[in-house]
């Protein structure tokens, strides 16, 4: 039946609506880029949600986790293979997504006859100034965005990825007004909880449709943190070792707040 | 297991796969020719023309190397590192060929790090330990031709084991020998082992209890002893103000001992 191009377009808008549908209940992930360094969190109570992937390089992904320890496992071959033939100088955010993973994931999607990839990507590169930080977020059809590729756009120092456009819309226009590449490291993981609860809010059919006002995300950030625990990671900036990568624990986190 | 079944090449590659097995299958690392029975006759010289050694201390461990390269009699170069760095708590220091021994280096030092980052946890020292001698298990096709021995000794600290400082010497196939207190490779080590095995027994203090400076003057002085009888070392080029290459391993990490620090120590208990 696939063989008429128009039951093609809709075996691919039905695939799309699967997916959608499959990824809908994941707890959203902010990635922060602040003087230090760059801030990966998300809340949650299940499984790991952040991995190192090279030197420079983080991600954070929602979906499947047999199809993210594939997208991983193939991230990291690629970084660590080109690294050791070249240099970890070699290995490029840019290159990695564009050349390798988009390619793969375009192809698993539009064979409607194979099983598609049911996960969400989002990695971050950190730079040796906040200017050089780079975000990108590739999607279950190899999509790709980032955070200022082209010239004329204002470069943005920081990335979301949530389960629903708009909850990843409103998480966006939060912290376009909350947070800045200036922003201290206790500000940024204030402003990624915050930024975090308002993906989370707006997820589900009742979900926020407009942005809460700060009292309502602060209640709900309480309530969320009482029960789930926070997963959060760096990539230090000047750490002085080629390896920038470091997780945080759940109490390193709480405790650079306040609690 | 240098490949998985096709079926599972695709998804599972990283479960079970150590890096040197990825790099053969992508065509970036050859491994040495086997051996067949006409070699079997063959007389191995082992040429590795330099001089390194290690001890505990004090503060964790010290490894020492001199500095100089040779190509049969000539001296080729004279500031080569051969004490090298693996990860935050781990150093291999090199006796042998060097275009052999630094891609060893390359290799266990990414294997390290895809195995925590595909895995998710760190690789244990007995795995580090046995990652190297895998390494030159695989290479001693090409010792057996005349080219490309190596024989390191490993260093590395972990704070959750009991001793933490562990310490490590291996020969060309690849066994792995445990020590406990030093260990010393390359054609001057003869000389280097005599020096510490003195120092550990009979010197002042034995060498687990000797401080920073202790354990540089004790460092010193052996690797000059050993470029005293042994043109393929180094020592101190007191001229060139060239010294050996320290590094020191402890529970804060590697700590790379500044020049003048050296120089310091060698101008008041050595030259």
């Amino acid at each position: 039946m696939i063989e008429e191009p128009y039951r093609w377009v809709e075996a691919i808008a039905n695939r799309r609506e699967y997916i959608e549908t499959q990824l809908a209940a994941g707890s959203p992930i902010v990635a922060l880029g602040y003087g230090g360094g760059i801030l990966f969190l998300t809340v949650g109570r299940a499984r790991q949600k952040l991995f190192e992937i090279y030197d420079r390089i983080a991600m954070g992904a929602i979906g499947h986790p047999g199809d993210i320890e594939r997208l991983r496992m193939i991230a990291i071959e690629l970084a660590s293979t080109e690294g050791f033939t070249r240099s970890a100088a070699d290995v490029s955010l840019r290159r990695l997504a564009h050349y390798s993973l988009s390619p793969v994931l375009k192809s698993a999607f539009e064979q409607v006859y194979g099983a598609p990839f049911l996960a969400r990507l989002l990695f971050a590169e950190v730079g040796s100034q906040p200017e050089e930080d780079s975000f990108l977020r590739v999607d279950y059809d190899g999509a790709i965005a980032t955070n200022g590729a082209a010239v004329s756009q204002t470069r943005q120092h920081f990335a979301v990825l949530s389960a629903t456009k708009p909850s990843a819309e409103l998480m966006e226009s939060f912290l376009k007004k909350e947070h800045s590449a200036s922003a201290t490291f206790p500000d940024t993981i204030k402003a990624a909880i915050d930024a975090w609860s308002v993906g989370h809010m707006a997820l589900g059919e009742d979900g926020a449709k407009e942005l809460p006002n700060s009292a309502a995300i602060s209640k709900h950030r309480q309530e969320q943190l009482a029960a789930s625990g926070i997963e959060a990671a760096v990539l230090e900036r000047n750490s002085g070792t080629a390896i920038r990568y470091r997780a945080l624990s759940d109490e390193e986190v709480r405790s650079s707040i306040g609690g | 297991m240098d490949r998985l079944p096709a079926a599972f090449d695709q998804s599972f590659s990283g479960a079970s796969e150590d890096f040197p097995a990825l790099l053969r299958r992508k065509g970036l690392f050859q491994r040495a020719p086997d051996l067949n029975a006409s070699d079997g006759g063959r007389s191995f010289v082992p040429t590795e023309s330099t001089t390194i050694l290690a001890f505990k201390f004090s503060g964790g461990v010290l490894v020492a190397g001199d500095r100089r390269a040779t190509a049969g009699t000539t001296v080729v170069y004279d500031r080569a590192d051969k004490v090298l760095e693996i990860d935050r708590h781990s150093i291999m220091a090199i006796a042998g060929v060097p275009a052999t021994a630094w891609e060893m280096a390359r290799v266990l030092e990414h294997s390290f790090q895809y195995f925590r980052r595909t895995q998710l946890q760190e690789m244990s020292v007995d795995g580090k330990v046995r990652a190297l001698s895998k390494l030159l298990r695989d290479n001693f096709g090409f010792v057996m031709q005349g080219v490309g021995v190596v024989v390191p000794i490993f260093a590395t600290y972990d704070s959750s084991a009991k001793p933490a400082a562990r310490l490590y010497f291996y020969d060309a196939m690849g066994a792995q020998f445990e020590v406990t207190d030093y260990a010393a490779t390359g054609s001057g080590s003869p000389a280097v082992r005599g020096i510490l095995y003195y120092e550990n027994n009979w010197g002042d203090k034995p060498l687990q209890k000797l401080n920073e400076d202790e354990a540089i003057t004790v460092a010193l002085r052996a690797l000059d002893t050993a470029a005293e009888g042994d043109t393929s070392t180094g020592g101190v080029d007191r001229g060139g103000k060239i010294f050996p290459l320290i590094k020191t391993v402890s529970r804060e990490g590697i700590t790379t001992l500044p020049e003048e620090k050296i120089a310091q120590v060698f101008k008041r208990s050595v030259a």
